[in-house]
């Protein structure tokens, strides 16, 4: 049973780090974007959950709210949850409103965002970035009333009505089935002719232009999907975690992601499922086996250590990450003969003279 | 309001070191080097171990910290932005620098433990005893005059060390064009080398003034680069006399926001706003900051990359 109640929770963890990868894979792998307020638009999606599910479930169960938001939230959630319980349609609405409320947010910020990387060079866009994010978190953090400050805010579970195992399961289908969608979303992108344009605008910004690309509107574009796609997975994270907490999103978490894209490959779509997977395989197994060994500090400064040395490491000796970038199949495969001939040299040459010889005929 | 005064004083002269310091970094490998707060923690914890196994004054450790702090600095230098230099991208190098940055602070986390059992001090949340003088009926702090000084110091040797010193002019050659000083017979690779040490050994020796004026973790020095980077971006991205007048901006803007904020009764912790709008803002409007503005053909602002 608690085997069981562990897999579940790390799947559930793995979808949402999936979709938060898949989301900074799109900009910073693909369009060489450096989105390091990733963690802003991620609370963006908590913040949400945190801010509007306990509200909106006690008005629909009517339960009259009593007391200070950063007190009572908790409170105000177990009896919500409760209401739930008898009643499946609250559940549904706290889910669905928080959502669509979050992906609205984040897509209009991401768009905002999107207009300084026009004139900032990677380095001070990222910098600025990460200044906004740390403001978000500040502001959250003092400013009580939104999601409780240092206190957090509780969130009702949206299926409570549901018994033990089968809530965590349906938890987990639901995250991951999203996780697919997003992933499946992101690699029809990769290889359309918006993902091409993409890598081709990071590798050189000016040959694109030159080619009549709109670099700021696919700038916007693919800034609104991946702060959506990030807002998306901080409701699953809300949900999953059961309250909402400012202090949950600090650099470190935007770290944890470009890590997880740099581990396992910018600008391979196969990239952020396997650093995902590698970066919580760590994570779990450092946190598994600190009972183990008895150390005299704590382990889980240790695991920051181990990480920040990888991350170093990858960096210089595998710049490409685990699963390095291929150029994408865009034509069909050629048969294996003719693969052959084109690398023998001197057949090359002849054929090219040959060519030259045809181009040449009819202007005799 | 004198208070406020000399808080200012103090935190805008410490900024002035580190900013300085993160310039260099900047200037030589093209590096926004996110590990540099992390060398001014190594400067406190390095007095506060000094200062406690010799029993002696904290500002008697500053030689100690200095040389701790660049050789921290010096070892990240070789071991990692020396092999990338010329090679990984602006944003490569700084996802580097946050690895960097991670892997120190957390190792001064392990040490802090450490110290704490063995040392048996508080090796978390502390605070520097600073004596007291008067001058005319003020009680000031000595971590005034200390920082003022030491500053003045620092600030006038690398001054001349850059401009009156063949090592400078050989380091101020690498800067402009490193192939081309190599192929004159510069050794780049030691010459980046020497300015790294002095980047850390500078802002290790700020590091040493913080615990007189704030309770210190191993997260202090992380916590200051937001601050840092404005100041040397409201400076001139790249200018050493620019990043040090854009800390005295930084510096004194944040320390009357914050008492702003207090005397409304707000909470203060909404200081790093005012770093943030400055790189925004300088970003946005004057991308080559104040250097942009002054650069009337004085040499000690005009030096850019």
């Amino acid at each position: 049973m608690e085997v069981l109640m562990f897999a579940l929770s790390i799947g559930t963890l793995y979808s949402i780090y999936l979709i938060l990868a898949t989301s900074m894979e799109l900009e910073y792998g693909e369009l060489g974007l450096p989105n390091f307020a990733k963690a802003a638009f991620f609370a963006v999606g908590a913040f949400a959950v945190g801010a509007l599910a306990v509200r909106l479930g006690a008005l629909l169960a009517g339960i009259a709210w009593e007391g200070e938001f950063k007190l009572r939230s908790y409170y105000y959630a177990t009896l919500v949850s409760s209401s739930i319980a008898r009643n499946p349609l609250i559940g549904l609405v706290i889910f669905i409103v928080p959502t669509v409320v979050a992906l609205v947010t984040a897509v209009a910020l991401g768009v905002l965002a999107s207009y300084p990387a026009l004139r900032l060079p990677g380095d001070y866009l990222a910098i600025s970035l990460i200044a906004f994010s740390e403001l978000v978190r500040i502001v959250t953090r003092n400013y009580e009333p939104l999601v409780g400050g240092t206190f957090g805010a509780g969130v009702p579970d949206f299926l409570a009505w549901l018994g033990s195992p089968w809530r965590e399961l349906a938890k987990l289908c639901m995250s991951s089935s999203v996780a697919v969608c997003v992933w499946a979303g992101y690699y029809r992108l990769s290889t359309s002719p918006f993902g091409r344009t993409l890598r081709a605008i990071r590798d050189d910004e000016v040959a694109a232009k030159a080619f009549g690309k709109d670099v700021t509107r696919l700038r916007a574009w693919t800034m609104a999907i991946g702060s959506g796609m990030a807002a998306l997975a901080g409701v699953l994270y809300a949900f999953y975690m059961g309250s909402v907490s400012p202090d949950d999103f600090t650099v470190s978490k935007t770290f944890l992601v470009v890590l997880m894209v740099v581990l396992g490959g910018r600008g391979n779509p196969l990239g952020p499922p396997v650093g995902a997977a590698v970066y919580l395989l760590v994570d779990r197994a450092i946190t598994l086996t600190k009972h183990l060994i008895p150390m005299p500090f704590d382990v889980n400064y240790a695991s920051y250590i181990v990480l920040g040395m990888t991350l170093v490491i990858i960096i210089m000796k595998r710049p490409g990450g685990i699963v390095p970038e291929k150029p994408p199949i865009t034509v069909k495969i050629a048969p294996p003969l003719d693969s052959l001939r084109e690398a023998a040299p001197p057949a090359k040459s002849r054929n090219v003279g040959n060519q030259l010889a045809y181009s040449h005929k009819p202007s005799e | 309001m004198i208070d406020v005064f000399v808080g200012a004083l103090v935190y805008s002269n410490l900024l002035a070191l580190l900013a300085v310091g993160l310039s260099m970094a900047l200037l030589t490998c093209r590096v926004s080097n996110f590990a540099h707060g992390d060398f001014a923690t190594v400067g406190v914890y390095a007095a506060h171990t000094a200062s406690v196994l010799l029993g002696i004054s904290p500002y008697a450790c500053i030689p100690i910290a200095f040389i701790a702090g660049g050789s921290v600095s010096l070892i990240a230098f070789l071991l990692v932005f020396e092999p990338l230099r010329g090679k990984a991208e602006l944003v490569t190098l700084m996802v580097v620098s946050m690895a960097v940055d991670m892997v120190i602070r957390y190792t001064l986390h392990v040490y802090a433990d450490l110290a704490q059992r063995s040392l048996g001090v508080y090796t978390r949340q502390f605070m520097f005893r600073d004596f007291h003088f008067q001058v005319a009926g003020y009680t000031l702090p000595g971590v005034l005059i200390a920082s003022v000084c030491t500053v003045l110091a620092l600030l006038i040797t690398l001054y001349f060390l850059l401009y009156r010193t063949s090592l400078g002019v050989a380091m101020r050659a690498a800067i402009e064009n490193p192939s081309l000083a190599e192929a004159l017979g510069v050794n780049v690779k030691k010459v980046f080398a020497v300015s790294w040490f002095l980047s850390g050994a500078l802002a290790a020796t700020a590091g040493v003034f913080l615990p007189f004026r704030i309770q210190v973790t191993p997260d202090t020095g992380w916590s200051l680069l937001l601050s840092m980077f404005a100041s040397v971006t409201v400076g001139g991205l790249g200018s050493l006399g620019g990043s040090i007048v854009g800390a005295y901006v930084i510096g004194f803007s944040e320390t009357l926001f914050s008492y702003v904020l207090s005397s409304i009764g707000l909470s203060t912790a909404y200081r790093p706003a005012v770093s943030f709008a400055a790189i925004i803002a300088t970003l946005l409007l004057s991308p080559r900051g104040l250097t942009g503005f002054l650069s009337n053909g004085k040499r000690w602002f005009k030096w850019r990359s």
